[in-house]
């Protein structure tokens, strides 16, 4: 992966062309849980490119600065597990204290997000593309964006599919999956598109 | 007058002015590419039908006409060389994942015929990217044959973004490599525009996806952006009329707001461009149209809220 690639270059292709959900299929639990209402998945987007922009750049420092001069990088899984949850919670009591309106919007998916694959997933693609910092910071919010993007297209399509008569084996997972399936085939358009 | 309904297929008029804007497009691609397009059509068409009738007969109710539509618009997308039985994979697919899962005709949320496609087009990427046959030319041309037997791989998209030249003549009457139903201009202007008067076809989509598309052809051409084609040579070659006028159209999967079709059509127009030039694939309507099938419900579901808004503002 090219390092110098430019700023936008790597914030629209983690949008379109490597969108963390619809090309690598994480995240996909919660995308299948909430994308039920429009208004939740708002919610649960903006959470996700909230802390995946935080976490990736909180990572980018443990890795760089603690694990590899502790030669510890094969305790990378856990430790940016543990970053991430601990970075949730805190930000989730802060919310609390500070603000009842926000908390009541973000604060029910916070908890969610802990254990979001596509936020692990985003920290390591920073790490096996030898990002720097500000190239991972954007890379995260790209991908968070890119993720909302995939989230709010399926809460509109599931919305238009209320008066659809699915068949009752394929009800709920099932045919989201099958909508989730289709969206990856059209994303596989852009493929190519941002090198 | 439910009585009188046969029980296996049901007939809608809206449909037949599609049939008669496809029928000269059909007669095209004989002439162009031999007795194997109508094969490969009816071959389509049988797959379709047992397909939507299989999941119909559990519904409990008769087979759309428009399963005809969709077996017609996906046979003339298909590549003249393309096996027969992979045009049956992909008809099959398609109405099945495309259609009937989410409850069959007019729930459908995106275009069954183009997930068929976009299907055989990953799944078996040499026999519908590669294989081109090279047109039949004068008379009696393809009547006299049964599949053209010049296998290149050169569509016009390939011949021009090489830098190569095609007369503009032959761009706009067919004479060109490429899918059974994309190469002939006229035709598909003619049948566009019958059912755009019609009226199966919304205008707004039309005229939004043409302006997106010379829009943005203009620019990238004008910016000397390597492989982008100039505007006219560019609308007249690929599939991008055909993709404008009978599958970007489709009105069940498109945006069902007005102002929603204005952007839908740009929208379109706009990603063909994109993808033909600068992504890995030659050809971007199919993806196009996948693509603005994906956020049309969402735009739809935004501008309904803000139009709500207003007229609680104004009130």
């Amino acid at each position: 992966m090219n390092t110098n690639m430019g700023i936008f270059a790597i914030f629209f292709s983690a949008i379109f062309t490597q969108n963390i959900l619809l090309t690598y299929y994480l995240g996909m639990c919660s995308f299948l849980a909430i994308s039920r209402q429009v208004k939740a998945s708002l919610g649960l987007g903006a959470a996700v490119i909230f802390v995946m922009t935080c976490t990736s750049a909180l990572n980018w420092l443990v890795y760089y600065y603690i694990l590899v001069p502790l030669d510890l990088v094969y305790l990378r899984f856990i430790v940016f597990i543990v970053v991430i949850a601990a970075f949730v919670q805190i930000v989730e009591m802060i919310i609390e204290r500070v603000s009842d309106a926000l908390y009541a919007a973000l604060g029910i998916f916070l908890p969610l997000i802990t254990v979001n694959c596509a936020i692990l997933g985003a920290c390591l693609f920073m790490i096996i593309r030898g990002q720097n910092f500000l190239q991972s910071v954007v890379y995260g919010c790209g991908s968070g964006v890119g993720w909302m993007v995939a989230i709010l297209a399926m809460a509109g399509i599931r919305q238009k599919m209320s008066k659809s008569r699915v068949p009752k084996g394929l009800e709920g997972a099932g045919i989201a999956l099958v909508i989730a399936g289709i969206m990856a085939l059209a994303f596989m358009g852009f493929s190519g598109v941002i090198k | 007058m439910a009585d009188k309904k046969s029980r296996i297929l049901l007939w809608q008029p809206m449909m037949a002015n599609a049939f008669y804007a496809l029928v000269p497009i059909v007669i095209a691609s004989v002439y162009f590419f031999g007795w194997r397009s109508l094969a490969l059509l009816v071959i389509v068409n049988i797959a379709g039908f047992l397909t939507e009738y299989a999941f119909c007969r559990v519904y409990r109710q008769p087979v759309s006409s428009a399963v005809f539509v969709t077996n017609f618009l996906f046979a003339l997308s298909l590549p003249p060389t393309l096996p027969l039985w992979m045009a049956a994979v992909g008809v099959i697919f398609g109405l099945t994942f495309g259609k009937m899962v989410f409850g069959g005709f007019g729930r459908n949320v995106f275009n069954p015929a183009l997930v068929g496609r976009a299907f055989i087009y990953v799944a078996f990427p040499n026999h519908t990217n590669a294989f081109w046959s090279d047109p039949f030319r004068g008379f009696p041309a393809g009547f006299a044959h049964f599949a053209g037997d010049a296998i290149t791989g050169a569509t016009p998209m390939t011949i021009l973004k090489q830098g190569g030249e095609i007369p503009l003549v032959d761009l706009v009457a067919g004479f060109t490599g490429g899918s059974l139903g994309e190469t002939c201009g006229i035709l598909i202007l003619l049948g566009g525009l019958y059912i755009l008067w019609k009226k199966s076809a919304d205008y707004r989509i039309v005229i939004s996806g043409f302006v997106g598309f010379l829009l943005l052809q203009w620019i990238v051409w004008a910016t000397g952006t390597q492989g982008a084609l100039a505007p006219v040579p560019a609308l007249f070659s690929g599939s991008f009329l055909f993709g404008l006028f009978f599958f970007i159209t489709e009105p069940v999967s498109a945006s069902q707001t007005n102002i929603g079709k204005w952007i839908y059509g740009f929208l379109f127009g706009a990603l063909v461009v994109i993808i033909r030039t600068f992504s890995v694939w030659r050809e971007g309507t199919m993806f196009a149209v996948l693509l603005a099938n994906v956020f049309a419900p969402i735009m739809d579901l935004a501008i309904r809220e803000i139009q709500a808004k207003r007229k609680a503002a104004s009130r």
